[in-house]
């Protein structure tokens, strides 16, 4: 991810797979395409192996860039923490999870989803994971935005 | 052998012919005997799937998913180009314009199309509607529904998208949609129950056949499904049983 020429914050990210990486965030937003879902697959160990237009178009990336990636490419500083430990925790109790997600795109801008993550069970066995993200609403938003920066407080605080 | 094929009650009526015609050709390709169920609405279906062994079925996504995990119905075909969307769609001269302008208590009629109703609420989701928050007016027709909205006696009506842009160029010009899905990935599918498997090959090579031969057009086209039907592998009908468990809550 290359610095934005927008005016931005750069923070330093350490994914659960050990993965470092530097990010660059404006307070840019793009909004939700009105009637689309944004899908993608993942393997078990979180990396994209299905992504549709819509995940495309919002994220920035190119398809070619997304295959492969691990999903946290997507990841807002934004987000607190306890919220994808949360997801993981569900999803690996073979249970549906649904959030409330503010996601980065590759050029520093956002864009806020409403998240379902599915297990694919397979004859009993778990074989990647479906996530499909729908529009939320401005309301909502505004809620969640807040809890989340509360939250992320209290995570600062305790490190 | 016999088979009983079953389709949906979700095709707008002008295709009705072609299902028809599709079954003739099958059977004159395959040498199978076809009986061909085309029951009027969801609950038809449902009577008539319990009460008769329906072998081959053309269902709704929705449908699809518990065809598949209960009722012993593996993936066989699905549609090319013609993913299931729906619309929402207030009268021209309402004071609805866009789907936020929809408040708690607003009036909706819709048909008996599980689908359209289950992708309807999701859209609304971003205007902080939920299904609670609807007076829901069910009618038997989508024609009945575009006259309701047309005449302001609801807020807006859901259609399957092939249905609304099916109406009349008079009827949709006195009506707006304020919403259209672009999903893409939901279609509906051809089934085959487990005791028919030893002709799914059969079935399957003259279904995906008919969009490479000039002649079979005609029926694609009377179908309202002109780019065929594709293979449909049991991972592509898995991955969108998993798509539409998303979309439940």
């Amino acid at each position: 991810m290359l610095p934005p020429p927008l005016a931005h914050r750069q923070f330093t990210l350490r994914h659960h797979d050990g993965d470092t990486r530097t990010v660059y965030c404006t307070e840019q937003e793009v909004f939700f395409p009105d009637g689309h879902l944004i899908v993608s697959r993942t393997d078990l160990a979180g990396r994209i192996t299905h992504a549709n237009d819509a995940f495309v178009h919002m994220s920035g990336y190119c398809a070619e860039e997304l295959i492969g990636a691990p999903h946290h490419i997507l990841r807002h500083p934004d987000m607190p923490a306890a919220a994808f430990a949360d997801l993981w925790t569900t999803l690996q109790a073979k249970k549906k999870w649904h959030g409330y997600v503010k996601n980065l795109r590759k050029d520093g801008a956002y864009y806020w989803v409403y998240a379902t993550a599915v297990p694919n069970i397979r004859n009993g066995i778990v074989s990647g994971y479906t996530s499909v993200r729908r529009k939320p609403s401005r309301s909502k938003i505004n809620e969640m935005s807040a809890l989340y920066a509360q939250m992320l407080r209290l995570q600062e605080a305790r490190q | 052998m016999k088979l009983n094929f079953l389709v949906a009650p979700d095709f707008a009526p002008e295709h009705f012919g072609g299902w028809h015609m599709l079954n003739t050709l099958l059977q004159s390709r395959t040498g199978l005997h076809i009986h061909l169920l085309t029951p009027a609405s969801a609950q038809e279906q449902t009577d008539l799937l319990a009460r008769t062994a329906v072998d081959v079925i053309y269902a709704n996504p929705f449908d699809a998913a518990s065809l598949m995990s209960a009722q012993g119905f593996h993936a066989l075909a699905a549609p090319v180009g013609k993913p299931d969307e729906m619309v929402i769609a207030a009268a021209a001269d309402s004071a609805i314009q866009r789907l936020e302008d929809l408040r708690p208590g607003a009036r909706i009629a819709l048909t008996d199309n599980r689908d359209v109703k289950l992708i309807g609420l999701r859209l609304m989701e971003a205007a902080d509607l939920t299904e609670t928050d609807v007076q829901w007016l069910a009618v038997d027709t989508y024609q009945a529904a575009a006259r309701l909205a047309m005449k302001g006696e609801v807020d807006a009506s859901f259609f399957m998208a092939e249905t609304y842009h099916s109406l009349s160029k008079t009827t949709r010009s006195q009506l707006r949609p304020i919403i259209q899905s672009a999903i893409s990935t939901i279609t509906h599918v051809l089934l085959i129950h487990e005791r028919a498997l030893s002709q799914r090959d059969a079935l399957r090579s003259t279904l995906t056949a008919l969009a490479r031969q000039p002649e079979d057009q005609e029926v694609l086209d009377a179908l309202g499904i002109p780019g065929g039907f594709a293979p449909m592998t049991q991972d592509e009908a898995d991955f969108m049983v998993d798509l539409m468990d998303t979309l439940l809550d």
